[in-house]
């Protein structure tokens, strides 16, 4: 039992599930240490900003936390970590594209002084620099699906000592995620970018994630190891007969849904963008219409 | 004959003096965009005859059963050569005609921001047109169909040089295309009258804009893939060659990649003229502008994520079709969107039925058919039922005629006035418009059931099967009737431009920049432009001056 459950970097607190349950998947969540750690030090980080108070957006950030919660608590969670390379790829693009814009949607807006130079700093490089969150953003997903670090960021991968890599793959995720957003959902609207370089933005991001869709999907079998290797907890009979997903079906949907469904996401934020600036009244602050001078250091 | 005003400061050019009757000189020289884009049209025009002429050639031979007009390989020939014409030498070159004369104006610009890159774009497309069908007297052109798949590209399979003609052709022409895609794009971005803003940018510039964005996208896709197959074919390569280890269905992916975005890169500037089309013949603004604009650039970014239902048949898997079907049905939104913006238009307004208008209405009905057909496509099932079919046939031309070429024509008549200076009767393009509505529905509706009933396309013959030689007949009969349409609109083009009455400057009462200057516009488009306040400028000048006199109203010409 304790076994069916060490698989994170710090041992799991199962929450429910019984070991042998070979029938049904959906009893496994669990909370895991590693995890909550880093769900309280972002909670602590907007107590910090906000000087202890919520504001509003608080719902969108702490939604983001939950969300995040959710997603490396619950059965999907286990379903990535052990059978399903699809799971694992939905995972990443609610924590990329759902949960890191959520939390700097919902930043707070009243900080103090030295706070907002700090924010106004960051959206400064960001803005004026967006390809540099737009690097991070595809260069990330890119990264974690090179086959020898994808394999590598599994606790089963080291065979001693705990294995790091998983948390900070989520860490990685959620940061690279709130780097892409931040140039078109930052907290200082001056400092968002134009409005139609966001539409480019998000369209390249769109052609980014679908190459590397595109080169799971028609990948041969089996350069992802992970996924192939021995049932370990029983569930193989299920998912594979049951539910009719074998490995190449796996690997397809976990590029497609790269390809197709992440790109729908952006594709749709770049029509929000566009519609936003088109039925902008005329004397709406828009991004350069607020009579902010983009060269200053302070709102 | 009198002195050629030249647009130039003297220290540009000086000294140079000449005279306003240079003849042909004037056309072969010319980095104006106002010649270029006529002698695009002009070019679609010469190429939409000999594409035609492929097309009846092929209808020939399929009215009656078993028949042996043409052997196979012929009929691979023509039929390859037809698409091909179609797609590269005719609609591009045609849309890119209206965009390159009528962007400039309309933005109140005197010319492309690269005038002799645009000239260039203009010369090596049509060489690239020369060249394709140079292939006829070097050996046999290429016969792999339009879309050339491996490995019926390969040595092999089509040892005549046809398809390095292709290769070669298209290259040029599609070179041509990217050059005239980023001289759009600056001419666009930078010309634009001070005043105008891009939310002030006319639809059809928009839509221009849009597609010259998603050219540069598509373009480079087929380009590479072109330079791989010449390679392939010519230097040995494998990227196509199976048994080289390359693979024939990357070919597929590539061209695909380029070729469904391509149906929009057809229809979209369509759409431009149409929306200009509707708003002046309804008296109304477009209904819902940041809707048309929005779903255009939807259409655009789509376009690349649905490529993938062109290849249901070849094995991809249930669950690649799964999410391509259902991205595919996806685009029917934006497109629908559309729709309903012109009917939202149209709606409560006062119209008049010009030819033009005719057209565009027409289009509504004709499009609206090819995209349902093209939603029953997007369903694999269907697809594989109706793949490589005459069901597919008719799909496409109800896209491409119905949907790309009635709003081509739409705008012909729209704007030969402006180009032209001349008035083409109504009464003449209303008789060429009944002939070709006609002919194109009695040749292309019938080819749905023929599709349905499995008669197969790209096959020569067809054997005496219940239903077939009626349904063909008919079609053949219809492709007759627009064959003699089109021939008649090159005879009332002609007779207008020869003896047609004058037009005036705005013969319609319309709305946008291009109708402030003369018919057909100086070399030098505008010496000055009013403010722009919205999307319809010379509308609000009209406003703002109550002593505007209306010029000749076109009903009254005819």
């Amino acid at each position: 039992m304790k076994e069916l459950f060490l698989y994170d970097a710090f041992a799991g607190i199962p929450l429910c599930g019984t070991e042998g349950a070979a029938d049904s998947i959906w009893g496994n969540w669990l909370l895991m240490p590693g995890v909550l750690l880093l769900i309280a030090g972002l909670s602590g980080l907007y107590l910090l900003l906000s000087g202890g108070k919520l504001q509003k957006g608080a719902g969108l950030y702490f939604g983001g936390l939950v969300l995040l919660l959710l997603v490396q608590s619950s059965p999907l969670h286990f379903l990535a970590m052990h059978y399903l390379f699809s799971a694992h790829m939905v995972g990443h693009i609610i924590i990329l594209l759902g949960c890191a814009p959520l939390l700097v949607l919902g930043l707070p807006e009243q900080v103090g002084p030295d706070t907002q130079n700090i924010l106004a700093a960051v959206s400064k490089v960001l803005s004026q620099r967006p390809w540099l969150g737009w690097l991070c953003g595809i260069g990330v997903m890119w990264f974690w699906h090179v086959t020898a670090v994808f394999d590598a960021a599994f606790p089963a991968a080291l065979a001693t000592g705990v294995n790091l890599l998983p948390l900070l793959l989520t860490f990685s995720l959620l940061l690279a995620g709130a780097l892409f957003a931040w140039p078109i959902l930052g907290p200082l609207p001056a400092y968002r970018i134009n409005p139609l370089l966001g539409v480019l933005y998000l369209f390249t991001a769109c052609v980014g994630c679908s190459l590397l869709g595109l080169l799971i999907t028609f990948a041969p079998l089996g350069i992802y190891h992970h996924y192939l290797s021995a049932d370990a907890y029983g569930f193989d009979g299920l998912i594979r007969k049951g539910w009719g997903i074998t490995a190449a079906v796996d690997q397809q949907m976990a590029g497609l849904i790269m390809w197709v469904p992440c790109c729908f996401v952006y594709l749709s934020g770049s029509l929000y963008l566009l519609h936003n600036w088109l039925t902008a009244k005329d004397g709406q602050p828009l991004w350069k219409e607020s009579g902010l001078n983009l060269e200053g250091d302070r709102i | 004959m009198g002195k050629l005003h030249i647009p130039e400061p003297e220290e540009a050019l000086p000294g140079v003096e000449l005279e306003d009757n240079q003849g042909l000189l004037q056309w072969i020289s010319s980095v104006d965009h106002k010649q270029i884009g006529i002698m695009y049209l002009w070019m679609a025009l010469f190429f939409m005859l000999l594409g035609g002429l492929g097309a009846l050639l092929m209808r020939v031979q399929l009215a009656v059963p078993r028949n042996d007009l043409l052997s196979p390989e012929i009929y691979n020939q023509v039929f390859t050569m037809h698409g091909t014409t179609m797609i590269f030498l005719v609609a591009t070159p045609a849309i890119l005609g209206f965009s390159v004369y009528l962007s400039p104006l309309m933005i109140g610009a005197n010319d492309m921001a690269f005038p002799r890159l645009n000239a260039f774009s203009f010369w090596i497309a049509l060489c690239g047109g020369f060249l394709l069908y140079f292939s006829f007297l070097a050996g046999g052109a290429p016969d792999a169909g339009w879309f050339n798949y491996a490995p019926l590209n390969q040595r092999p399979y089509s040892p005549s040089p046809g398809i390095d003609y292709y290769c070669i052709g298209l290259l040029l022409a599609g070179s041509g295309t990217v050059a005239t895609a980023v001289n759009l794009i600056v001419t666009v971005l930078k010309l634009r009258v001070p005043s105008m803003s891009l939310r002030e940018l006319p639809v059809f510039v928009w839509m221009v804009l849009i597609n010259s964005f998603l050219i540069l996208a598509a373009f480079p896709s087929l380009n590479a893939a072109l330079a791989m197959l010449l390679l392939d074919r010519q230097l040995q390569a494998h990227f196509f060659d199976i048994a080289g280890g390359g693979s024939s269905l990357l070919w597929q992916h590539l061209f695909w990649l380029f070729g469904h975005p391509e149906v929009y890169i057809l229809i979209l500037p369509a759409f431009g003229i149409l929306s200009e089309v509707f708003q002046v013949f309804s008296r109304k603004p477009i209904f819902g502008y940041a809707f048309i604009v929005g779903s255009g650039m939807a259409i655009a970014l789509l376009a690349f994520g649905v490529w993938i239902h062109h290849m249901f048949a070849t094995g991809l898997g249930i669950t690649v079709n799964g999410f391509f079907s259902a991205s595919s049905l996806l685009i029917g939104i934006p497109t629908g969107v559309k729709i309903f913006s012109w009917l939202g238009t149209m709606w409560g307004g006062s119209l008049r039925f010009t030819t033009a208008m005719l057209f565009a209405t027409a289009f509504l009905v004709e499009f609206t058919i090819g995209g349902l057909s093209g939603v029953s496509f997007a369903i694999v099932p269907i697809d594989w039922q109706l793949t490589d079919t005459y069901y597919v046939v008719a799909h496409l031309h109800y896209v491409f005629v119905g949907g790309s070429l009635f709003g081509l024509l739409a705008g012909l008549f729209y704007w030969f006035p402006k180009m032209s200076g001349k008035i083409i009767p109504e009464k003449q393009g209303k008789w060429f418009f009944w002939l070709f509505v006609i002919g194109f529905n009695m040749t292309f509706l019938i080819q749905h059931a023929l599709g349905v009933l499995g008669m197969p396309r790209r096959v020569y013959t067809y054997p005496d099967l219940p239903n077939y030689t009626w349904m063909n007949m008919l079609s053949t009969a219809g492709a007759f009737i627009m064959g003699f349409s089109v021939l008649y609109l090159g005879f009332i083009i002609y007779k207008s431009i020869k003896s047609g009455k004058k037009a005036p400057d705005d013969p319609w009462n319309a709305y946008t920049l291009e109708w402030l200057t003369t018919s057909p516009p100086q070399l030098q488009n505008f010496k000055e432009v009013p403010p722009v306040k919205s999307f319809r400028p010379l509308r609000d000048l009209k406003q703002d001056n109550p002593n505007w006199q209306l010029q000749d109203d076109p009903w009254k010409i005819d």
